[in-house]
């Protein structure tokens, strides 16, 4: 009996193997089922690039898709934002590989602007005969017209969507329901329009993003029968109206999707995190005319400790911009054995220590620079990045056209803070830290300095003399998030650093949650009136920049302003101010020259102040199979736009 | 009977209502502004006024500016919403709204809860088809060679983490044999129906069934071969021996049954944790389950997903010490749940 009890446990185990295994079995009878999963093999031999495949990506990401295909209205996560990318298009105005902004001649027949005598601006807009949705039927102006008409609307308010009406002349009248159309949108003819907008944004370099419009197949967003008319005093919506629920529910229709761009969506599992697109057949083409060869794209979610095994078996083709050291490496070494390649990229942003200017030590510029010495941050970025990253000296990505014309320039004269611990000392002592806690010449342990009572603040950490003098000790309060391998580094490298004890200098960290760090740093009172208390100076986050490189309101001076969370370094550098606000509000549209100029006047002044001091800029990497050609990606050319250029040569 | 059963019932009520402020409160005492999250992603495109006005409305939708309690009210539904005026919370059916996943959270939770369900049903008749008779063997072996080789294994079993046998059991099925995926839940791309798409799922989570099963199989066998070994050595078994009973007799009809006693509620236990997710597994497999949902809310600060989870476990956990107690009444006629 016993043995007959034994065997049949024996059984049990094998049979959920069996069972799992025989429902593997003849999964390869089907053409959607990759030959890739398939048993055996080594992965160059799944890689071999004289193997016939089916002409298909599989695109695998981190972030798992949630299923938001809604506009730009809602702010879905990256990778609802990759199907979202693929699957529409035809945007009057589009980013090329440098990100910067182009006509998209695919779509824009004409486009005009001219400035009112009430300081607006109208942009008047044709396009192209031709154009069709996936399901065939037309595009024309009116479809680009209902995009606006319904952003703007109550019903979108209603659903949630975050859009800013009054950047169009009208636009505010026509979400408050107060009238029904919108004055500063006009519907000329079949294919053309026009969009005024407001003075209050006008100048502005970017100006020409403003007018940039979709088609929006209004069928998908209303079960009324509407269309777009225009009587002479602006665009509207007439046989029916817009439902909050309607405009929702057409974020997630999945279903005959209608879509106008190079992919349409075939499917979108939730339960499952995956999307699939395939060609558009109707597509005309980017705004280059590029259209895609690669027939099939499947998204699916990957997990960081499988990944490189998925990729390996075959589950996944494409791991996107990997930033992680230790990921990069085990990429490298996969392209090492053969099967892969990978196309590296700098990211367009960096990770930084901040400083908050306007109390304790940190409101004096030499001591953020004493830090910026302070910190081997070349050999900061190597550790953290392992050796993919580097270093910038400045708010700005080096894949930026602003940058690569400006290296001349900054070879000469922006100060790159290197390793000098001596300097820093110099620093400090020029700038008046130079005696101890009694008031006696400084020898050893913290440096003091006499400050004024309005330099003084309430910063907990003064002493005050009998004589009635204050003394600030250059302590840094520092807050850092908990888990944080940035932070760990960094009070190794530059908080425990004897170099920083020897300069006189205590870092002192204070690790809490992100939540916490993130009150302090809003000074936001209404969590708690801890936060409403300036604590710390320093704290280490991220920044990453848009390819429109806009740093206006960011160093305003203005308290409602800096209460809404601008300036959160709280550095009120009038001539930084205006160099941020004059790049983009005092220059016109396509004078690179001026944009440029402000823009390097703007770096320099902010690497001389120092609010900020940059760690290290990663240098993403993407793996892929090599059997994919043609696969140029940057950090402002993401996977969707670059897959378009891609190809697989030995697909069947 | 009725009574007893109505008593637990308004305990559970109360017990309800307790935890229910209790987790809203620790919740909200977090620092957290998720106005000013909802709106962090595009405040680069915004004008500062555009910002400060949207900003505002959203701190009033979401009525971040009142009382806790009026917040709590609302989330349960007893006081009507801010916008609406209308009652419309936990009691009418709205579990909240998920920042994260920009839906409601009732919209969030089925496609989740099947997939747990599914690999949950598999790993929980598995090993309790597995470890139940194993336990039995082990007991009727003590001490043998068979039984110290599975009281070794078990004990590994038992002592190795989760995460661990996951890795070992990737590298071994899904990267050296190639046996199974090592990830997903379907063939990428397939629009598989029926019975087809039902093997298909069976293929891509058998990886994952595996590693669940044989990590859940140290704890419950032991748990059985020592119910069984106490009940071994009773009197009345060495009585039923004595009267010449067969072996099989013995250990099914006189042994087993009594041993199942102390067994029955960890079984009925594991039966209800089929609801709940596996946080390591899921996201070891990159599985959208439970597990991963319940992180995903807590990583993105998504309190209202996270609330409607934990409020959903603590009704399971309050119904299934309920059953566990009625059950136990059933089984064992010692004891009286009635009174």
């Amino acid at each position: 009996m016993k043995t007959k009890i034994a065997k049949i446990i024996a059984l049990q185990i094998a049979a959920v193997m069996a069972l799992g295994l025989f429902a593997g079995c003849g999964q390869n009878d089907d053409g959607t089922t990759p030959t890739t999963t398939a048993n055996n093999g080594s992965a160059v031999e799944e890689n071999n690039n004289t193997e016939t495949r089916p002409n298909r990506v599989i695109f695998g990401s981190t972030t798992g898709i949630s299923g938001d295909l809604g506009n730009a209205w809602w702010t879905n996560n990256a990778d609802d934002k990759v199907v979202r990318d693929l699957i529409n298009d035809y945007s009057t105005i589009s980013f090329n590989k440098s990100g910067e902004l182009v006509l998209n001649g695919t779509v824009t027949k004409s486009f005009e602007s001219v400035i009112n005598d009430d300081g607006s601006k109208t942009f008047t807009v044709g396009i192209n005969e031709g154009l069709v949705y996936n399901n065939g039927e037309p595009i024309t102006a009116a479809d680009y017209v209902a995009y606006l008409l319904v952003e703007f609307s109550p019903q979108a308010l209603e659903a949630g969507a975050a859009v800013a009406p009054d950047l169009v002349v009208g636009g505010p009248e026509y979400q408050s329901g107060e009238v029904n159309y919108i004055s500063g949108l006009r519907l000329l003819d079949e294919y053309t329009y026009a969009i005024t907008i407001s003075s209050d944004y006008i100048p502005y370099y970017f100006d020409e993003s403003y007018a940039s419009l979709s088609p929006l197949y209004l069928p998908m967003y209303a079960s009324a029968d509407l269309t777009v008319k225009d009587d002479g005093q602006g665009a509207y919506l007439d046989g029916g109206s817009l439902v909050a629920e309607e405009i929702d529910a057409a974020r997630w229709t999945y279903e005959g999707r209608v879509s106008a761009g190079p992919y349409q969506l075939v499917s979108l599992d939730i339960a499952a995190s995956e999307a699939v697109v395939e060609i558009n057949p109707n597509y005309a083409g980017n705004f280059e005319g590029q259209k895609p060869s690669i027939e099939q794209i499947v998204l699916v979610k990957s997990v960081v400790e499988t990944e490189f095994d998925a990729i390996k078996t075959g589950s996944i083709d494409l791991l996107n911009a990997l930033t992680d050291g230790n990921e990069i490496n085990t990429a490298l070494d996969l392209v090492e054995e053969g099967g892969y390649e990978v196309c590296a990229f700098e990211r367009s942003g960096y990770g930084r220590i901040m400083f908050q200017c306007d109390f304790g030590p940190t409101q004096f510029a030499a001591v953020r620079q004493a830090v910026a010495y302070l910190l081997d941050r070349t050999e900061f970025a190597n550790q953290f990045c392992k050796g993919h990253g580097s270093v910038v000296h400045g708010p700005y990505g080096l894949s930026m056209w602003m940058y690569k014309d400006s290296e001349e320039l900054f070879a000469n004269e922006i100060n790159t803070y290197a390793y000098n611990p001596a300097k820093a000392v110099e620093l400090l002592e020029a700038d008046g830290w130079v005696l101890d806690a009694n008031g006696n010449p400084y020898e050893s342990g913290v440096r003091y300095k006499e400050v004024t009572a309005e330099e003084a603040g309430d910063y907990p950490l003064n002493v005050t003399l009998s004589d009635g003098r204050v003394l600030m000790p250059l302590h840094i309060m520092w807050s850092s998030s908990e888990n944080n391998p940035v932070s760990e580094l960094l009070a190794v490298m530059l908080a425990n650093g004897q170099q920083t004890a020897d300069a006189g200098m205590e870092i002192e960290q204070a690790v809490m949650s992100f939540d916490d760090l993130l009150g302090y740093l809003y000074r936001d009172s209404s969590q708690g009136e801890k936060y409403g208390v300036p604590t710390y100076g320093m704290y280490n986050l991220a920044a990453d920049f848009l390819p429109t490189y806009d740093q206006s309101y960011y160093y305003t001076s203005d308290p409602d302003l800096v209460a809404l969370g601008y300036n959160m370094e709280y550095l009120f550098d009038d001539e930084l101010d205006r160099l941020s606000m004059d790049m983009v509000y005092g220059v016109d549209p396509g004078d690179t020259a001026t944009y440029l100029d402000y823009w390097q006047k703007f770096i320099l002044r902010w690497n001389e102040l120092l609010p900020s001091i940059p760690l290290y800029s990663n240098v993403n990497h993407t793996l892929y199979a090599d059997w994919l050609e043609g696969y140029e990606q940057n950090s402002v050319w993401d996977f969707q736009q670059a897959i378009l250029y891609a190809s697989i040569p030995s697909a069947e | 009977m009725k009574k007893y059963v109505l008593k637990r019932i308004l305990y559970m009520v109360f017990v309800l209502v307790i935890v229910s402020f209790l987790m809203y409160c620790l919740y909200n005492l977090i620092p957290n502004d998720p106005a000013r999250a909802e709106l962090e992603g595009i405040k680069k495109t915004l004008k500062p006024e555009q910002y400060e006005v949207m900003y505002q409305q959203l701190r009033d939708e979401m009525g971040l500016d009142d009382p806790i309690l009026v917040r709590y009210g609302r989330w349960i539904g007893v006081l009507p919403e801010k916008r609406t005026g209308e009652f419309n919370g936990i009691l009418q059916g709205n579990m909240g709204y998920s920042s994260f996943f920009k839906v409601d959270v009732t919209e969030v939770i089925p496609s989740r809860m099947v997939n747990t369900i599914f690999i949950n049903v598999f790993v929980t008749i598995l090993a309790l088809a597995i470890t139940i008779p194993l336990g039995i063997v082990c007991a009727v072996r003590k001490r043998g060679k068979f039984d110290n080789i599975v009281q070794v294994f078990t004990i590994i079993g038992y002592s190795i983490p989760i995460y661990i046998i996951a890795l070992l059991f990737i590298w071994l099925f899904g990267v050296t044999l190639r046996w199974f995926p090592v990830m997903g839940i379907k063939t990428p791309g397939s629009n598989y129906t029926g019975l087809r798409a039902f093997l298909d799922q069976l293929y891509y989570l058998a990886l994952p069934i595996l590693v669940m099963t044989f990590a859940s199989l140290g704890g419950m066998t032991r748990y059985v071969r020592t119910a069984m070994i106490d009940v071994l050595g009773m009197d009345y078994i060495r009585t039923a021996r004595a009267k010449g009973l067969r072996e099989k007799v013995v250990v099914y009809s006189h042994a087993w049954r009594n041993a199942l006693l102390p067994v029955i509620t960890v079984i009925i236990g594991w039966f209800l944790s089929i609801f709940s997710g596996s946080v390591i597994v899921e996201n070891t497999f990159g599985l959208n389950g439970m597990g991963n949902l319940y992180i995903i809310g807590l990583n993105n600060h998504d309190y209202e997903l996270v609330l409607a989870v934990q409020m959903f476990y603590t009704v399971i956990s309050l119904v299934g010490a309920l059953i566990m107690d009625l059950s136990y009444g059933l089984v064992d006629p010692r004891v009286r749940v009635d009174k």
